[in-house]
């Protein structure tokens, strides 16, 4: 196991402060080409002879096709190729999303054959020459359906006698997560609280619609795309019947993901069409078509019972959860993995029982979403400990107070924590951010304080063994070039991997390029999810670093006559240490002579490494940490560290409409070390507001299977109008086992908002919110239950 | 996103376009500030065969004529909201149009679009209803006029026939001791009303009672609304001064008389009682303002 | 359907196309002048992804057809810019304040942004907001873009105060 954690004390004492590029908040060239507009995405690629993909799509969520026509669609004049199952080399995509440990195996067809699923599952393809007549041929495409029973939520699924969405059964996965005797310590609890709390659809809603193009190129079917993960090429290939090396996959800049683009989106069908037409083709989804095919979060179902001591310290806690997977795997085991190893949040549960369950439907495949089944359980948690602070009578941040985890403490999983937490001074310090409680704004008005806590993962599951690589090369001019497979959301994942490298190289970050997202061209650095690339790849990329340095110290400090511990990579150059930001002499050569002041270029040292045939290029992979978790004892390990966090907000609600207006929002996490305090900032406060719109205005209204909220215009992201800024407040304990001390930070900061909202509609009306959202007409029920 | 495919001519006036719409029946649509009808042919839920833009066809302004303020069929939203005759003669107008779409829509959408859309969430319709409003229709056989409470049927449905085009709105102006109020209930600003009210109210010659009042409301029912004198009894001659007054009361029998639909959005009964709550309010602010005592 | 000639006079410079009635300005822009910044997002007007300015107003260039925006003034995110693409003040202080981040809502902001000061000379960030209600953003929060608004309108006003208040 590689050793993580506070960064050697080298790098501070030999730039004589802590850090030079990392905690600054540069500009990178990425965020200079946004500004002018001129980055092109997946969509913006034009190449000679493209034809316009489009998917003709199920119109029943659950029904047996028995014929398809495709003859008038082919007879279309501009029409290229349609494509239905049989066109399909291998038409099974096995998702074996955690590994095997648990999950049913079920295949999902790219294109439906006989049976389909869900509304919008794809059925058959069309290629022409312009999008409006692949538009016109996919309505010609005639579909024949025999419609089926179906069953649209989990509930349902899990009884006795639901129709079967799959053959062999309704569950995907049930996690357990075991310790201590929860029953015997809830009889034994001076009191017990208990809840049900149910959460929606929710649609992640990047910007950019999925999107992409593909041509062949030296025999080799090349997509570039909108993906979090350039390595489904493997998959494209299994599908194609083709070998792994004859399929590259290109990851342009994402105009957002959220996990979303985690699965694959376009990519199997542009395959599939520049495969049989042997042209470029260029496929875009439809917004509404995004909205009702795309994957969602998960609805839970969440079941909680938790014990305690009269003085409030928690004695145990019962986690039921129910997941809508709906029609297909996808990741459902992970997401619900997550949910069972969150399920008690941050703080100590002796006696524990997690049960975590994912159901099929004949709802949209749910899969990945920023927060990934740890967000949705704070809902649950926080909901307890508030219900139990109002039955003991004690402050709710009394009570969270007595009962959080700190380092070396036992999980449920049996496994200890590893890292400080430093959740504590994040509650204080986001309730200080909202100052003193405003007072109604008038008659019929109330106003209520709320906070919500979390601990969510970052880096994948560690069962998974985890790697990252990453190449770094300084090239002879000095300046250097990094390659590395990772994928950019947007979030500045590429950037930052610059200010690491700059940091320990010493090159200035103008001078320094990166070639990310290149399935053929860049070290596997596994895909932009599960907060993870900032872990991984950073760590892979500080790594590589290090080497590289450690490779040239020798060949500097020969040059300077110092020895090689004694040196200071920065501002391009390498100089003794502590002798300062001045300049060399004349012409920066080294004169050899006795040390302060003189220095050497990274081009002269790139240059005299050649001389000594000592390469200045370097491959380096980072390994996470390793482990194993037994699903049958529900003990092992999970995860391989946590961010904590608070969020604290003040809101007033009218008791008349029910509506609720947020008036003020603090964030605060511990992210062990801040990069780049600009972009962590933007990451809480981004997060904050995708958290806000799950909690109040986001839901696809997935009715019988039918979509509600099928248009932009009424599935409600926030808009800059109906919520407060959202003010933040960073802790750096620098004890993350990300790169320099860093935590991950993309996706914690959604999950504490939907239980804080809660906690302050509490708090104004008396009454908790337990179904999601809270819109204003169910705020008015909790108000007229009050009345009554 | 693609529209189907569709023929197009920019008609130089009403006359050419009432022409082109005849001749091309069923199949002819007119395209005005088009910010209802592409999306609808991006959505590919139309399928015209000609598009007449009428854009070219008139550029008159905002007037006030004979104590009508003069909508030109062609005035944009951003126009009501902000031109000084609109905000002068006809505040509750300018006011419901901030509710209307964004920044982009309110440069290209049309008062006249917006009326012959017929959405029942208008906040435009429910003011040319609660106005007294009427349009100006010209058709192959010349121009008549409808007033609003004839012209909305049923969903996205007027009273216009099919090759008549609205020319003009005519707004009554708003007279001394007349007060107004726009309430209006979103999920999330500048998207459709779940509900909305306007209510008009005109005082007596002493000024602190009722003399006349006209509610209507939007995202209750097929169309927008215009509610009854049988609903407003009471209101004559009343003063509301909050608390238990006849605002409530008429507020209760209007959302009595109401059966509307559920959506993903709300359903039916939270409609209704929007409809309570914000038409009591929409009566008090309209009267206070009417006294003078709300700007 | 036949295609027929237009001439867009497109940040500056006028472009010949040959285009479908049925052609929105922004598949036009997009797909035939090569104009990335200008983007499809939801075809409904909702999401502002494809704003550009006719005349000097932001429309939708997906609820516009091509031929209706022949004869006037077609200004993109691009054509802020100055020679070799230097940064538009507004441009910068999105730079700066960290206003993008997967930056697809970017352009459409910054040409919203854009007309609201003219217009107003300098807006409160309340007026701010209700600008920019057409302009969805999934990363940001939208802090950090009423932070760049709100300090170009401070520097706009400071430089031409004349010109504010007239």
């Amino acid at each position: 196991m590689t050793t993580v954690g506070p960064p050697p004390a080298g790098e501070r004492q030999l730039t004589g402060q802590p850090y030079r590029v990392v905690g600054q908040s540069p500009a990178h060239h990425d965020f200079v080409d946004k500004v002018k507009g001129a980055l092109l995405y997946a969509a913006d690629w034009r190449l000679p002879g493209m034809l316009h993909g489009r998917i003709v799509r199920s119109q029943l969520p659950s029904a047996r096709i028995t014929g398809i026509d495709v003859s008038a669609a082919r007879a279309l004049p501009g029409v290229v190729a349609v494509l239905t199952a049989a066109d399909v080399p291998s038409n099974s995509i096995v998702e074996m999303a955690s590994g095997g440990l648990a999950e049913l195996e079920v295949s999902m067809p790219v294109l439906a054959t006989d049976r389909v699923r869900y509304l919008g599952e794809p059925v058959a393809l069309v290629a022409a020459v312009t999008q409006q007549i692949a538009a016109e041929a996919a309505e010609l495409v005639s579909v024949d359906y025999e419609e089926l029973p179906g069953v649209f939520d989990a509930e349902s699924a899990r009884a006795d006698g639901a129709p079967r969405v799959h053959e062999v059964g309704n569950t995907l996965v049930s996690w357990q997560i075991r310790c201590g005797d929860a029953a015997a310590a809830l009889a034994a609890a001076d009191v017990v609280v208990e809840g049900e709390y149910r959460s929606q659809h929710v649609e992640h809603a990047y910007l950019e619609p999925e999107a992409g193009v593909g041509w062949m190129e030296n025999g080799v079917l090349t997509l570039r795309v909108s993906t979090q993960v350039i390595e489904h090429a493997v998959t494209i290939a299994r599908i194609l019947q083709v070998p792994q090396s004859k399929v590259r996959v290109i990851a342009a800049y994402m105009g957002g993901g959220f996990g979303g683009k985690e699965d694959m989106t376009v990519e199997p069908y542009l395959a599939l069409l520049v495969w049989h037409t042997r042209r470029p083709v260029r496929m875009i989804w439809d917004r509404q078509e995004s909205l009702t095919g795309s994957t969602k979060r998960h609805p839970f179902i969440m079941r909680y019972r938790t014990g305690a001591t009269s003085d409030g310290t928690l004695t145990a806690q019962q986690v039921e959860i129910l997941g809508d997977a709906g029609a297909y795997p996808n990741l459902s085991p992970r997401v619900l993995f997550a949910a069972a190893a969150c399920a008690c949040g941050p703080y100590r549960v002796p006696n524990a029982s997690i049960t975590s369950s994912a159901m099929f439907t004949n709802n949209v495949p749910s899969s990945a979403f920023r927060g990934f089944g740890a967000m949705q359980i704070v809902l649950g948690y926080e909901s307890q400990m508030d219900e139990l602070a109002a039955r003991l009578r004690i402050s709710r941040t009394e009570l969270r107070e007595r009962n959080f985890l700190a380092k070396g403490d036992l999980l449920p999983s049996g496994e200890r924590v590893g890292t400080c937490v430093e959740v504590g001074p994040t509650m204080h310090r986001a309730l200080a951010l909202l100052g003193e409680p405003p007072p109604p704004s008038g008659p019929g008005k109330v106003t209520g304080r709320g906070i919500g806590c979390n601990r969510h993962p970052y880096g994948r599951a560690i069962w998974f063994r985890d790697k990252a690589a990453a190449w770094l090369s300084l090239q002879a001019d000095g300046t250097l070039l990094i390659r590395c497979g990772v994928t950019d959301l947007g979030a500045g994942q590429a950037a930052s991997l610059c200010q690491i490298a700059a940091e320990v190289l010493g090159a200035p970050l103008d001078d320094i390029s990166i070639y990310i997202g290149d399935s053929a061209l860049n070290p596997p650095a596994g895909g932009t999810f599960a907060t993870r690339q900032l872990y991984m790849s950073g760590n892979a990329v500080l790594q590589a670093a290090r080497e590289l340095r450690d490779r040239m110290a020798p060949v500097a400090a020969d040059l300077l006559g110092v020895p090689p511990g004694e040196l200071e990579f920065a501002a391009g150059r390498v100089r003794p240490a502590g002798a300062g930001d001045a300049p060399a002499g004349a012409g920066g050569a080294p004169d050899g002579g006795d040390g302060g002041g003189v220095s050497v270029t990274l081009a002269e040292l790139a240059a005299a490494c050649e001389q000594r045939s000592i390469s200045t290029a370097h491959l380096s992979t980072w390994r996470g940490e390793a482990g194993s978790f037994d699903p049958r004892t529900g003990q092992g390990d999970t995860f391989p560290d946590y961010t904590y966090g608070t969020h604290a907000a003040d809101v007033e609600v009218d008791t008349e409409t029910g509506q609720v207006r947020v008036l003020r929002y603090a964030a605060c996490h511990d992210v062990g070390r801040a990069i780049n305090p600009m972009r962590v900032e933007g990451q809480i406060q981004g997060g904050a507001m995708q958290g806000l719109g799950y909690a109040l205005t986001e839901d696809m209204g997935i009715d019988d299977g039918y979509v509600q909220a099928g248009l932009f215009a009424n599935y409600l992201i926030p808009n800059a109008q109906d919520f407060p800024d959202v003010l933040v407040g960073i802790i750096e304990s620098g004890e993350g086992k990300g790169p320099l001390g860093a935590r991950g930070i993309g996706e914690p900061p959604i999950g504490n908002v939907a239980a804080t909202i809660a906690s302050a509609i509490q708090d104004a009306i008396g009454v908790r919110p337990a179904q999601l959202p809270m819109t204003p007409e169910r705020v008015l029920a909790l108000i007229d239950m009050r009345a009554t | 996103m693609v529209a189907p495919a569709f023929e197009y001519v920019a008609a130089g006036s009403y006359d050419e376009a009432v022409r082109l719409l005849a001749d091309g029946g069923d199949e002819a649509k007119i395209l005005a500030g088009g910010q209802s009808l592409m999306p609808m042919l991006n959505l590919r839920l139309a399928h015209p065969e000609l598009l007449i833009d009428i854009n070219a066809a008139d550029d008159r302004q905002p007037s006030v004529e004979g104590g009508m303020l003069v909508l030109p069929a062609l005035t944009r939203h951003r126009v009501l909201l902000e031109h000084d005759l609109v905000r002068r003669h006809c505040p509750l107008l300018a006011a419901a149009v901030w509710h209307v779409g964004n920044v982009r829509v309110r440069n290209r959408g049309t008062v006249g679009g917006s009326l012959a859309h017929a959405d029942p969430t208008s906040e435009i319709g429910s003011c040319a209803l609660a106005t007294g409003a009427q349009v100006i229709a010209r058709g192959p056989g010349g121009e008549r006029t409808v007033p609003a409470s004839e012209l909305f049927v049923s969903y996205w449905t007027t009273a216009l026939a099919e090759s008549e085009i609205i020319t003009d709105v005519l707004i009554p102006a708003g007279r001394p001791r007349q007060g107004w109020s726009f309430q209006e209930m979103v999920r999330r600003t500048s998207d459709f009303a779940i509900v909305a009210v306007a209510a008009l109210v005109e005082l007596d010659e002493r000024a602190d009672t009722i003399a006349a009042a006209r509610v209507a409301l939007a995202g209750v029912a097929d169309r927008v609304v215009l509610a009854g004198p049988e609903l407003l009894t009471g209101l004559t001659g009343s003063v509301l001064t909050g608390g238990d007054d006849a605002a409530d009361a008429v507020a209760a029998r209007i959302a009595g008389s109401l059966d509307p639909a559920d959506d993903v959005h709300a359903s039916g009964d939270y409609r209704r009682r929007l409809v309570r709550v914000l038409t009591a309010r929409a009566l008090r602010e309209a009267y206070a303002r009417a006294t003078g005592a709300v700007a | 359907m036949t295609r027929r000639r237009l001439v867009l006079s497109v940040n500056g410079g006028d472009h010949e196309v040959w285009v479908l009635p049925s052609d929105t300005l922004l598949d036009v822009l997009h797909d035939e002048l090569g104009l990335a910044d200008v983007r499809y997002g939801c075809g409904e007007g909702v999401c502002g992804t494809c704003t550009v300015l006719l005349d000097g107003e932001p429309v939708n260039g997906c609820l516009i057809l091509a031929v209706q925006a022949a004869g006037q003034k077609i200004t993109t995110l691009r054509g802020l810019m100055g020679p070799g693409e230097t940064l538009h003040p507004l441009q910068e202080c999105f730079l700066r304040r960290g206003a993008s981040q997967c930056g697809f809502c970017t352009p459409g902001m910054v040409l919203t942004a854009l007309d609201l000061v003219r217009r107003r000379g300098r807006p409160s960030r309340d007026e701010i907001r209700y600008a920019l209600v057409g302009n969805l953003c999934r990363c940001t929060g939208y802090t950090k873009i009423l932070d760049a608004v709100e300090e170009y309108a401070g520097q706009a006003a400071e430089a031409a105060p004349a010109e504010v208040r007239s």
